[in-house]
């Protein structure tokens, strides 16, 4: 009897709660899951405080929905099993909207474009892509590519180029290490993070863009977008709302040029 | 969540394209390992001071840091230096699995040379004395009488660290080595099925453990042939 009575009780405040009626205080706590290596997208400063575009857009849409939130530190390959295993309710990850991960996992809209491009040593003539910047696979043969392990740029790899000698990496940072090292004669990775953290730097003085930015949608998908477990649709529209809202209040480009002189989406994903 | 039967029976396959490479890092890591041991264990019975305080070191430092750091360091640590990278040794080097053997190799070795002088020290004075009354030298006495039974009593402990080494060389994967583990770790990302990838990895490295352990099992019954007849009189 008590219990139930407690149990009522309970229900009642969290109702109240997560209707929000004043908006200060508020029950409703989503774990978000990121790599926080992953700069300048998602880091920790020197002060051990998580900062980045997608940290930014996390804290924007929480404060749209009136959640709050809950960062979770978790490794690239493994961060779609530990969503589905409930270790987190969110993906704000900088992970591409991927008809492959859409099997397992919902998506938000895109807030940031997806796109990918090779580096390479700049004393090294590589005749890697064609006119029309289509890849030349023959030219790829016997080179040495570092990837980050399931990434949409590993899956691009796979599918386009098999013949190049693919080496897959945990994480990100070890890639531009490699290519330093020559352990690797060619990385690819997100191009807007490899001219600011790598190449705009000493360590990147000798290497360069090779080829042009890639962004095939099949690969690359429609953009980056927020991941979820499937079946919470109102949560989903819940987001998509304030995810429009971010863009058409130019909130979304001023998280942008904290980093970078332009933004990172298209204004029609807020229609 | 269900148990997925049939992504195991497609994933076992692929997995053991891996096994190859984890039977090369035992292997080589283990010869390597084997013969830097018994140069220590020279060492460090030598009665030298000179011989037996860097052995003692090199035991120290190589089982007082953790082997995923070891690995880290030669991987990662040491082509950060120029002449490293302009050295003979980095086409070695270069290669992660050239990186994964030194560093196993150099780790079980610290293990194994304890290991064997255990069994050095297990032999009796009793023989070694009969040994000198025979006007043996030190080296008749070595290779005649002690190392063939040290061996013997070291051989349990040895099997041991040959399991250890097998489990140490799933941490190449951390290091780019597509061995059995890093073949599972892409799948895994692949499919989002950790559960089912990740128990029928366990299941072949058990499989490989349970041989290891019969063969080493068969090596002692064969060392120990003598001992075994004598016990009657006992």
């Amino acid at each position: 009897m008590e219990l139930m009575t407690f149990r009522k009780l309970a229900f009642v405040f969290s109702t109240a709660l997560a209707l929000g009626i004043t908006g200060a205080a508020n029950s409703e706590t989503l774990r978000v899951g990121m790599e926080c290596t992953y700069a300048p997208f998602n880091y920790k400063t020197a002060d051990g405080e998580l900062a980045g575009y997608d940290v930014d857009v996390a804290n924007g849409v929480a404060k749209i929905i009136g959640a709050d939130l809950e960062f979770v530190c978790q490794e690239w390959d493994g961060m779609i099993p530990a969503l589905l295993a409930n270790k987190f309710d969110l993906i704000i990850a900088s992970m591409s909207i991927t008809e492959k991960r859409m099997k397992k996992i919902d998506f938000s809209g895109p807030y940031r474009f997806s796109t990918g491009r090779i580096l390479g040593r700049k004393s090294k003539e590589m005749n890697l892509f064609d006119g029309m910047g289509n890849p030349i696979p023959e030219n790829f043969k016997g080179l040495r590519v570092g990837l980050e392990r399931a990434t949409t740029y590993s899956n691009w790899f796979e599918e386009i180029l098999p013949g190049a000698d693919v080496v897959l990496y945990d994480g990100s940072e070890p890639l531009y290490l490699d290519l330093q090292n020559g352990r690797v004669d060619l990385i690819m990775t997100n191009p807007m993070k490899a001219h600011l953290k790598f190449l705009s730097k000493e360590n990147g003085a000798g290497f360069e863009f090779k080829g042009p930015t890639v962004d095939e949608e099949k690969y690359f998908g429609i953009g980056v977008g927020i991941g979820m477990r499937k079946g919470g649709d109102p949560l989903k529209t819940r987001l998509n709302n304030a995810l429009k809202e971010l863009i058409n209040s130019g909130e979304l480009e001023t998280y942008a040029r904290k980093i970078f002189p332009f933004k990172l989406h298209k204004d029609e994903w807020g229609q | 969540m269900s148990f997925d039967l049939h992504l195991i029976v497609e994933s076992l396959p692929v997995m053991m394209m891996g096994l190859g490479i984890t039977i090369k890092l035992l292997i080589i890591s283990g010869v390597l390992g084997l013969v830097l041991a018994i140069f220590l264990l020279l060492m460090r019975i030598s009665g030298k001071w000179y011989l037996n305080f860097p052995a003692q070191m090199y035991i120290y430092v190589f089982r007082g840091t953790p082997i995923l750091v070891q690995i880290f360091i030669v991987y990662y640590g040491l082509p950060q230096f120029e002449v490293v990278r302009d050295s003979v040794f980095w086409p070695i080097l270069r290669e992660p699995t050239g990186c994964a053997i030194l560093a196993l190799s150099l780790n079980t070795g610290a293990y194994v040379s304890e290991i064997l002088r255990g069994g050095v020290l297990g032999v009796s004075k009793g023989l070694l004395e009969a040994g000198s009354a025979l006007g043996m030298s030190a080296y008749h006495k070595f290779v005649y009488i002690t190392a063939p039974i040290a061996t013997r009593l070291a051989l349990p402990a040895y099997s041991n660290d040959v399991i250890s080494l097998l489990k140490s060389t799933a941490l190449a994967s951390t290091i780019t080595i597509a061995d059995m583990t890093g073949i599972a770790r892409t799948i895994v990302a692949d499919t989002y099925a950790p559960y089912e990838i990740f128990i029928s990895l366990a299941i072949v490295y058990l499989i490989f453990t349970f041989g290891i352990q019969k063969l080493f099992g068969l090596i002692e019954r064969y060392l120990g042939r003598y001992t075994i007849r004598e016990q009657p009189h006992e």
